[in-house]
C-alpha cells in the first residue's frame, strides 16, 4: 500500500469544537414550540401482576392534563430480533416499572401529578426472580403465548417454557475430549445484572402532524432501525415506513443502552393521540435504570478437560442467562456468546449450551461486550485455577491454547488473522510478568492478573450501511451516514477515510447527524462494527466520487485517466508533474469546454456494505453450517494492583491493554476506546452492584447507590498497545475495537486479587466488601 | 426529573420573620443548602406547604474564633469549613471530616449544621462533632438554648430541634491540651458517598482519649468503654488490640444495600485502630 497521508494520524475530532462550546445538539435542547405537551407514564409496582382494570377519571380531570392514554388503546407488540414486548402492558405486568398507561399535559409537572392519580386494580402474581425458578419443573410462564411471536430464524424458543432462546453448538466428540484429557475440571461462576449509565438519559419526542407523519426526535443509536419498528408496531393505525420519520441529534453516551428501540416507541405512540402536537417523553434516571435494557445476569457452568501439558481437550459452557421480562433484543445477545463461549481458544470438542431464560425483572438487552463480558469473568478465572492446578504459568497456558489464523471455530468456520500472542507477549513485558512488586505498607498485597478477550460483531448477517458522499463548491465535503457519533470518534474516522480516497483533508469534512428522510440507511451503530463496516461505505462512496471526478476528468480534459490522482483538493497526474487542477475549479460547476458549453456537474457519491458472505442459517442442534460472524476482534490484558488485606480496598497500579485492531485508523481515538472501555470495566467489576428487593424491585437506581467511578477511581497508569494485522475486508485493514476493551476486566482483576491474597471470588462484583468477608470465611 | 410539587417559597428577611413564618406556615421546611430538601421535595418524601429560605440572613454565615471557642454559622458551607484557616490549624478534625463530604460541588453548597439537623444516620459531622463536644444554639421566638451535640441526636432523622426553632451555630470549646485527631470514613469508592462508617478519634498529651462513631447506630455514638479502657495508658499494640474488641459492644450497625453489619464491625476495628495510630503520629509531631 503506497503511504497514507490520513489513516492511522491522531486527527484531532471533528465533533470537538461543536461539544466543547456547547454547540452540540442533544434532543433535550430542541425547542418544540409552545405546542409541546409532556408525558408522564404510569408504572407498574409489581414485577408481576394482573390488569384488572384502570380508572383515569380523576387524571383525567387534573389541571392541565391534556389526554390519558391506557394500554389497551396500542394492543400492539414489537420487536429487534422477537415481537414480544408490548407499546404498554395489556393484561399483565411483567416486571416492576413497566408502563402501563400514560398521561399527556401542558407541563411535566401536570403529567408527573396526573399520573398519580391514575388507579389501576392489579391481582399481585408471584414473580419469578431467579433462572432456577424459571428453569423448574412446572414453572409460571412469564409468556404463555411465546409460541405465536414471531421471532428471527436464528432463535430457538422452546414452547411452554421460559425459555425463549436456545444456543446449541456442539463440535467434535465432547466424550472423547474429557477422555482425552488428563484432568477435568469444573466450576460455576455468576455474574448479575448491570447498567449503561449513560450520561445523558433516553428522551424521546414524538409529532403525528395532520398529514399524517410521524417524527420522532430520539436518542439513539439506531435511528433507522427505529423508523422501521416504529412503522412495524403502528401499522395496524395505518402508518407505514413512508410516513415514518426518525431524526437523531448527537447522543450523549449509548453503550448498548441505547440500541433498538425501548422508551421511544412510548413517544411514537402517543403522538398519534395527540396530532399535531410534539410530545416528550424523557426518562428520570430511576426509569434509566430499570426500563430501558440491562445488562443480562448469567450463572455459568463450566467444564474443561486438559492434558497434563495444558493443552486443552474438551469444554462444556452451560450458560443460563436471566434475559428480564422481554427478550428481543437481549436473546441476541444469549446467541452472540453461545457462539463464542469458547473463548479465545483452540479447543477441538465443544458442547455450549447458551439459554435465554424469561424472568420478572427489567427487560435484558445490548450492553458494551454483548455477553463476552459475562461469560469471560468465569472462563478467564476458570483458566487461571486450571493452570495453577496443573502448576503452569497462566500466560503459559494461554499461549499455548492460544487460536490462530485459520484454526476451527466453535461454529465450524474459520478464525481470521489474528494478533494474539503477539498482544499477550507484548502484555506480559509490559506488566513485568513473574517479577512480584512489593509494598511498604504491611497491610498492602500486591497481585498481578490477566486476561485473554475476544468478540466477534453480533449482527444480522445482512446489517448494512450506506453512506452518500456531496461535495460544496469549495470541495468541502458532507458526509450523509446514518450511525452514530456516541463519543468513539465515528465521524472523525470517517472523515479521515474520505480525506484518504480524496484528498480532501479530514477537517473539511463534516459528518451529519442522521435524518431518516435524508441519510441513506444504516442499521445501527452496535456490535463494534461501525468502523468497519460503515467505513468500508463510506470507502465505497469516496471511491464512487473519485472515479466520477476521473471520468470527468478525462473526458473533458483528455488527461490519461490511469495516471490521475488525488491529493491536496487537487487533481494531479503523474505524467505531468506540472499540471493540476484544484477541485473546487469544477466539483460543483463542472469543467466548460472551449465552445462554452460545460461537462459533469455535482459530484456525489454512493457507497454501501454488505456482507455477502454471511449466514445465520445452521444446524439448530449443533450450531454447525453457517458463518454467523464476520470476524473476530482480539486481545490480552493485565493489571497490577495493590490491595489492602484489612479494607478489602483495590488500587490499580497500572493496566495494559492490547488490541488488535487491524489497522488504527486513528490512534488516538483506538486509545481513547482502550482506557475509557478499563475504565468502565473496572468499575463493572470493582464497583457497580445491582440489588433487588425479593419482589424484583431494583433497590439501587441511582448513583447514590449504583457508583460509578469518579476521576479519583481510575487506574495510576493505563498502558494502550495497538497490534495491527489487516482485516482483509476492513476499511484500510481495520476492524472493531470499541466493545472489546472492557471485556477483560472483571476476571484479570479477579486474577490479581487471587494472586494478592490467595482469594478466588466467583461471583461479581469484587468489591472491597467481598474481598475481606470472602477472606475472613476463608481462614475461619 | 421535574418538582411537581407545588409549595410556597419565602425568603426570611430577619430571624424575626423567620420564627413570625414559621408559626403561619407550620408545615414549613428551612432552606439553607437545599442539598437534602431540593431532593426529598423532588422524590415526594416531603410535601412542605412553604419553604423558607434563611440564605440571606446576616450574621449566620460566619467562622469566628474568640475566648478559645469556635463558632461556625448555621450558613457556613462545608467548603468554607475546608478553606478556614482557623479551622485548619485549631480544629483540624472538621476539616479531615469535611473533606470527605460529597463531592466538590455539594461541598460549595451543603451546610454542616443542615447536615446535622438532617440527622441522617450516614451523617458526616456526627462523629467528629462528638468528639471536640460541639454545643448547638437554636433559637425561637421565645429565646435562645443550648443543646450539648450528645443530646442532639434523638434518633434517625429525629433532633432536639423544636417547631418554630432555627440553629443559629455550633460552638466548640478549643482543646487545652496538644493533641492529635484522625477521622475516617468507609466509603464503597473514592468518588462521593454516605458513610457506610465513621470514626472520629482524638487523643492529647494526658493520654485522654475521645472516639465516636457514626453511621454504625441510630445516632453518632460515643464509645466510652473504649475511652475508659484507653484514658490514662499509653497506645500500645495490645491495649489496641484490646480496645477493638470493644468496639462491637458500642456500635449497632445494620445490614443494608451498601454494606452488612458484619463488614461494618470490621471496618469500624480497621478504621479506629488506624486512626489511634494517626492521632498519635500527630500528636508526636510526625
Amino acid at each position: 500500500m503506497s503511504k497514507l497521508k490520513y489513516i492511522g494520524k491522531p486527527t484531532v475530532r471533528v465533533d470537538g469544537k461543536a461539544k466543547v462550546t456547547g454547540a452540540a445538539t442533544f434532543v433535550e435542547d430542541i425547542d418544540f414550540g409552545p405546542n409541546l405537551l409532556y408525558a408522564a407514564v404510569v408504572e407498574s409496582p409489581y414485577a408481576y401482576a394482573k390488569i384488572n382494570s384502570i380508572d383515569t377519571s380523576a387524571a383525567e380531570q387534573a389541571e392541565d392534563v391534556v389526554k390519558v392514554v391506557v394500554g389497551k388503546e396500542f394492543p400492539y407488540r414489537f420487536g429487534l430480533y422477537m415481537h414480544d414486548r408490548y407499546i404498554f402492558a395489556q393484561d399483565y405486568v411483567r416486571f416492576m416499572g413497566e408502563q402501563v398507561a400514560a398521561v399527556i399535559a401542558r407541563t411535566p409537572e401536570a403529567a408527573k401529578r396526573a399520573a398519580k392519580l391514575v388507579k389501576v386494580d392489579y391481582t399481585e402474581l408471584t414473580p419469578i426472580l431467579k433462572v432456577e425458578d424459571a428453569l423448574c419443573d412446572h414453572p409460571n410462564l412469564v409468556h404463555p403465548e411465546l409460541k405465536s411471536y414471531e421471532h428471527v430464524p436464528w432463535f430457538f424458543p422452546q414452547d411452554d417454557s421460559n425459555i425463549a432462546h436456545f444456543r446449541k453448538i456442539r463440535h467434535g466428540d465432547l466424550d472423547k475430549g474429557f477422555e482425552e484429557a488428563d484432568q477435568v475440571f469444573e466450576d460455576v461462576y455468576y455474574v448479575p445484572r448491570y447498567a449503561h449509565c449513560a450520561i445523558e438519559i433516553h428522551g424521546a419526542v414524538g409529532k403525528f402532524d395532520h398529514s399524517g407523519r410521524l417524527t420522532v426526535w430520539t436518542s439513539s443509536q439506531s435511528p433507522h432501525t427505529q423508523r422501521h419498528l416504529f412503522a412495524e408496531a403502528l401499522k395496524p393505525l395505518g402508518i407505514t415506513h413512508n410516513d415514518v420519520r426518525v431524526i437523531t441529534p448527537y447522543v450523549g453516551g449509548g453503550f448498548g443502552g441505547k440500541a433498538g428501540v425501548t422508551m421511544e416507541i412510548i413517544a411514537a405512540a402517543l403522538a398519534t393521540k395527540v396530532q399535531g402536537h410534539p410530545v416528550k417523553v424523557l426518562w428520570s434516571r430511576e426509569q434509566e435504570f430499570y426500563n430501558t435494557y440491562q445488562r443480562q445476569g448469567v450463572v455459568a457452568k463450566m467444564r474443561i478437560g486438559v492434558k497434563n501439558d495444558g493443552t486443552m481437550t474438551a469444554i462444556e459452557q452451560l450458560l443460563y442467562w436471566d434475559a428480564g421480562a422481554y427478550v428481543e433484543y437481549g436473546a441476541n445477545v444469549v446467541n452472540a456468546a453461545g457462539l463464542s463461549a469458547t473463548g479465545p481458544y483452540r479447543i477441538p470438542n465443544i458442547k455450549i449450551d447458551s439459554v435465554c431464560v424469561y424472568t420478572n425483572l427489567p427487560p435484558g438487552g445490548p450492553y458494551r461486550g454483548f455477553g463476552y463480558s459475562e461469560f469471560l469473568f468465569g472462563l478467564e478465572s476458570f483458566v487461571d485455577d486450571i493452570a495453577e492446578k496443573l502448576g503452569i504459568d497462566p500466560i503459559e497456558m494461554r499461549l499455548k491454547n492460544a487460536i490462530k489464523e485459520g484454526d476451527t471455530l466453535a461454529y465450524g468456520g474459520k478464525m481470521n488473522p489474528s494478533g494474539l500472542e503477539q498482544a499477550i507477549n507484548k502484555v506480559k513485558k509490559e506488566l513485568k510478568w513473574g517479577e512480584k512488586r512489593e509494598s511498604k505498607d504491611p497491610h498492602i498485597k500486591t497481585g498481578k492478573g490477566i486476561s485473554l478477550f475476544w468478540k466477534a460483531p453480533a449482527m444480522p448477517p445482512n446489517a448494512s450501511s450506506t453512506c452518500f458522499l456531496k461535495f460544496n463548491e469549495d470541495a468541502s465535503i458532507n458526509l450523509l451516514i446514518s450511525a452514530m457519533e456516541i463519543g468513539q470518534g465515528y465521524h472523525t474516522v470517517m472523515a479521515q477515510i474520505a480525506a484518504e480516497v480524496l484528498g480532501v483533508p479530514p477537517e473539511k469534512i463534516r459528518g451529519e447527524n442522521p435524518d431518516t428522510d435524508r441519510n441513506p440507511y444504516e442499521w445501527q451503530t452496535v456490535a463494534s462494527h461501525i468502523t468497519w463496516s460503515c467505513g468500508n461505505a463510506v470507502y465505497n462512496a469516496a471511491v464512487d466520487a473519485r472515479d466520477q471526478i476521473f471520468d470527468l476528468v478525462e473526458r473533458a480534459l483528455e488527461k490519461k485517466r490511469d495516471a490521475l490522482y488525488l491529493e491536496d483538493m487537487q487533481v494531479k497526474s503523474k505524467d505531468e508533474p506540472e499540471w493540476s487542477v484544484p477541485l473546487r475549479d469544477f466539483i460543483i460547476d463542472g469543467l466548460m469546454m472551449k465552445d462554452g458549453t460545460w461537462r459533469g456537474g455535482p459530484i456525489v457519491g454512493r457507497g454501501m456494505f454488505m456482507p455477502e458472505f454471511a449466514s445465520a442459517l445452521s444446524n439448530p442442534e449443533t450450531g454447525q453450517g453457517g458463518k454467523p460472524n464476520v470476524h473476530y476482534t482480539v486481545g490480552a490484558a493485565g493489571v497490577d494492583i495493590d490491595v489492602d488485606e484489612e479494607t478489602g480496598k483495590v488500587k490499580i497500579k497500572k493496566t495494559v491493554l492490547a488490541v488488535d485492531c487491524g489497522k488504527a485508523l486513528n490512534p488516538s481515538l483506538v486509545e481513547g476506546q482502550i482506557t475509557g472501555g478499563l475504565v468502565q470495566g473496572f468499575a463493572t467489576v470493582l464497583y457497580e452492584d445491582m440489588r433487588f428487593s425479593d419482589k424484583g424491585k431494583l433497590l439501587n437506581p441511582n448513583f447514590t447507590d449504583y457508583k460509578i467511578p469518579t476521576v479519583h477511581d481510575i487506574p495510576e497508569k493505563m498502558v494502550p498497545i495497538i497490534i495491527e494485522t489487516a482485516q482483509p475486508d476492513g476499511p484500510y485493514g481495520a476492524r472493531g475495537v470499541g466493545e472489546h476493551t472492557m471485556i477483560p476486566c472483571a476476571p484479570m482483576i479477579g486474577n490479581a486479587i487471587k494472586d494478592a491474597l490467595n482469594v478466588r471470588i466467583k461471583s461479581m462484583p469484587l468489591t472491597a466488601e467481598k474481598i475481606v468477608m470472602s477472606q475472613k470465611n476463608q481462614k475461619k | 426529573m421535574p418538582i411537581a410539587h407545588e409549595f410556597k417559597y419565602l425568603k426570611a428577611k430577619s430571624l424575626k420573620n423567620a420564627f413570625a413564618l414559621m408559626e403561619k406556615h407550620p408545615n414549613y421546611q428551612v432552606l439553607a443548602g437545599g442539598t437534602d430538601l431540593i431532593c426529598a421535595i423532588k422524590e415526594g418524601m416531603i410535601s412542605p406547604e412553604a419553604v423558607i429560605d434563611i440564605k440571606g440572613l446576616k450574621g449566620l454565615s460566619k467562622i469566628k474564633l474568640s475566648n478559645g471557642e469556635l463558632s461556625i454559622g448555621s450558613l457556613v458551607s462545608y467548603s468554607e469549613i475546608i478553606e478556614s484557616r482557623t479551622i485548619k490549624s485549631y480544629f483540624p478534625l472538621l476539616k479531615e471530616a469535611a473533606e470527605k463530604v460529597a463531592s466538590c460541588g455539594i461541598r460549595n453548597r451543603a451546610t454542616m449544621v443542615g447536615n446535622i439537623c438532617s440527622a441522617v444516620p450516614c451523617l458526616d459531622a456526627g462523629a467528629p462533632l462528638m468528639v471536640y463536644e460541639a454545643t448547638v444554639v437554636v433559637e425561637g421566638k421565645d429565646g435562645e438554648r443550648l443543646i450539648p451535640i450528645k443530646e442532639w441526636f434523638v434518633g434517625p432523622r429525629k433532633t432536639s430541634l423544636k417547631a418554630g426553632e432555627i440553629v443559629k451555630e455550633v460552638r466548640i470549646k478549643e482543646p487545652a491540651l496538644k493533641h492529635g485527631i484522625a477521622y475516617d470514613k468507609l466509603s464503597r469508592y473514592e468518588g462521593e458517598d454516605l458513610a457506610q462508617a465513621t470514626v472520629a478519634v482524638y487523643l492529647d498529651e494526658q493520654n485522654n482519649y475521645r472516639i465516636s462513631f457514626g453511621s454504625v447506630a441510630p445516632v453518632p455514638v460515643r464509645a466510652s468503654s473504649i475511652e475508659n479502657l484507653l484514658n490514662g495508658k499509653a497506645l500500645s499494640a495490645e491495649l489496641i488490640a484490646q480496645a477493638k474488641i470493644l468496639v462491637a459492644q458500642e456500635i449497632s450497625p445494620i445490614t443494608d444495600i451498601r454494606a452488612t453489619k458484619e463488614f461494618r464491625l470490621h471496618m469500624c476495628e480497621v478504621m479506629m485502630e488506624r486512626s489511634l495510630k494517626r492521632a498519635q503520629m500527630m500528636l508526636g509531631g510526625k
